[in-house]
């Protein structure tokens, strides 16, 4: 019973970082109806910067984090401004190519810079715990609680104050958003960087567990899209149950079935689901 | 007041809105009528900054408002309650009423009151505030929409097509609390093709045929001519 529980706190862990990277993704959706294939670039590029702060400024654990979150969301809003703002009224295949483009140009520019080796990222809180038979480092559990509350306050954002509002004003009716007043720029931009920033948060959490290499981000945004898919595109609790049901799936398949058939699970998971429910778990029925 | 002078749309070689002159003088309400695609909307788009007309300006208050971006001319007090009514429909009749009042978001007071004012407008938007917005009926959501509007507290309204697919009854009450907002001091441009309900609250109008106007005049002389009669009352 003790391996059950702690596949289901590894699932936890593993949960909490694709719902924070599949968040980033689906909100993005939520503005442009576009993929953003580039998001795993930018979960890359959280990766190195914190580790880059961390090194050579020898920032503190989580002050590099918040330069990161702070670098990656610019370059969020960079994306957003030289380039999907001048594809708007482009066709959506376009926005998938420059997509594209930029995740091949970022990943180019982290092995430029970089180098191709895989880097460890040490953490402050690399302790291990050991709790109702349950034994994990510290840095586990700081990657669940620091994700909930990321969730959480995104949560109050998007709900309670008028800046978040139009986030999701925007997502359900683009030209209603314009009619009252909301400058529909000014919330892709802030979306994107928003984007970014859990981006950046979702791989500065888990590099302590896992390595930093420009390749990092392909398999989690290869995930996040399963996620948002089963969720429903644009859906916000979509993401989150999405994120942690494969987290959860994964780490106990790996144990129950086979390690070696973890990363394929979540692509049964998604064939699975969409036989059963075609428009995700949390699509909208009978609105236009 | 609101002028449109000599404005034209076109949408690629298409010319949807040729040549109009339209003027809406403070405290008035000005109706559009016309069939489907004769022009209506792509006129209010155009005065919202959602299309940009090819030639031609839109003057308000002497300004030419031509260029300016949507949000913009909201801010200026110019405001569309649109054809299919543009909700959030998964946002609470509230949080669409809220987003009505973005522009006044540093004046929460306001805000609040302006709120209670159109819950007194429309008392059944209270009673389901906290349903969401896709939830409710055409006329509801409808309800929902010219709260939105009035909400951001506008000089000039643009009401497009409000009456459409609503039950008779529904659309007499809703005449009633369009002449009631402009009682409250709104002016209001008002598209419809439903003339007969709409000359009664007008005070001019005009009909809009393949993107022209072909006829203007008093809501009097509107209602008394013949090919107005003919065309749009039926009678």
């Amino acid at each position: 019973m003790d391996i059950f529980f702690q596949q289901l706190f590894n699932g936890l862990t593993i949960g909490s970082v694709y719902s924070l990277v599949a968040l980033g993704l689906t909100l993005v959706y939520g503005i442009l109806h576009i993929p953003n294939f580039a998001h795993g670039a930018l979960y890359m590029m959280g990766g190195y910067i914190t580790l880059t702060m961390m090194q050579t400024l020898g920032l503190y654990y989580w002050l590099a984090i918040f330069v990161s979150i702070v670098v990656v969301g610019l370059i969020g809003v960079l994306m957003e401004r030289l380039v999907f703002h001048h594809l708007r009224h482009a066709p959506p295949i376009h926005d998938k190519i420059a997509a594209i483009g930029m995740l091949l140009f970022l990943e180019a520019f982290a092995h430029r810079v970089w180098g191709a080796d895989y880097l460890e990222m040490a953490t402050p809180h690399g302790q291990v715990v050991s709790v109702f038979g349950i034994t994990f480092t510290l840095q586990r559990l700081i990657i669940i609680v620091a994700a909930v509350l990321v969730m959480f306050t995104l949560y109050l954002f998007l709900k309670k104050t008028y800046m978040g509002m139009t986030v999701i004003a925007m997502s359900q009716n683009r030209a209603g958003a314009n009619l009252v007043g909301v400058n529909t720029n000014k919330v892709a931009m802030l979306t994107f960087f928003i984007s970014g920033a859990l981006a950046a948060i979702a791989a500065s959490l888990s590099s302590p567990i896992n390595l930093v290499f420009p390749g990092m981000g392909h398999l989690v945004i290869l995930k996040a899209f399963v996620i948002i898919i089963i969720g429903g595109m644009g859906s916000i609790p979509g993401a989150i149950v999405g994120g942690y049901i494969l987290g959860f799936t994964e780490s106990l398949g790996a144990t129950y079935i086979s390690s070696d058939y973890k990363d394929i699970i979540a692509f049964i998971l998604l064939v699975l689901i969409l036989t059963i429910r075609p428009n995700g778990l949390f699509a909208k029925g009978g609105q236009s | 007041m609101l002028k449109l002078n000599n404005v034209s749309v076109n949408y690629g070689a298409f010319t949807a809105v040729k040549n109009v002159d339209i003027e809406v003088h403070p405290g008035e309400i000005v109706v559009l009528l016309g069939s489907n695609g004769a022009g209506k909307s792509t006129t209010f788009n155009s005065i919202s900054g959602l299309n940009k007309p090819s030639s031609g300006e839109i003057l308000y208050d002497e300004q030419n408002i031509v260029g300016f971006p949507p949000d913009q001319i909201v801010n200026l007090g110019i405001i569309q309650c649109a054809e299919g009514r543009n909700l959030f429909p998964g946002m609470t009749v509230q949080e669409n009423l809220m987003m009505g009042g973005y522009v006044h978001r540093k004046n929460k007071i306001h805000v609040k009151e302006r709120l209670e004012e159109v819950y007194e407008m429309f008392p059944i938007l209270k009673e389901k505030h906290n349903e969401s917005a896709g939830s409710l009926s055409g006329g509801q959501q409808q309800m929902v929409a010219i709260g939105r509007a009035l909400m951001g507290d506008p000089q000039y309204m643009l009401l497009d097509e409000p009456s459409i697919g609503l039950a008779p009854l529904i659309v007499e009450q809703m005449f009633a609390k369009i002449k009631q907002i402009n009682d409250g001091g709104t002016s209001i441009l008002l598209a419809e093709q439903n003339a007969n309900a709409a000359l009664k609250i007008a005070d001019r109008g005009y009909v809009f045929e393949n993107g022209q106007i072909a006829v203007q005049g008093t809501a009097e002389e509107l209602l008394t001519n013949e090919e107005v009669r003919k065309a749009y009352i039926g009678a």
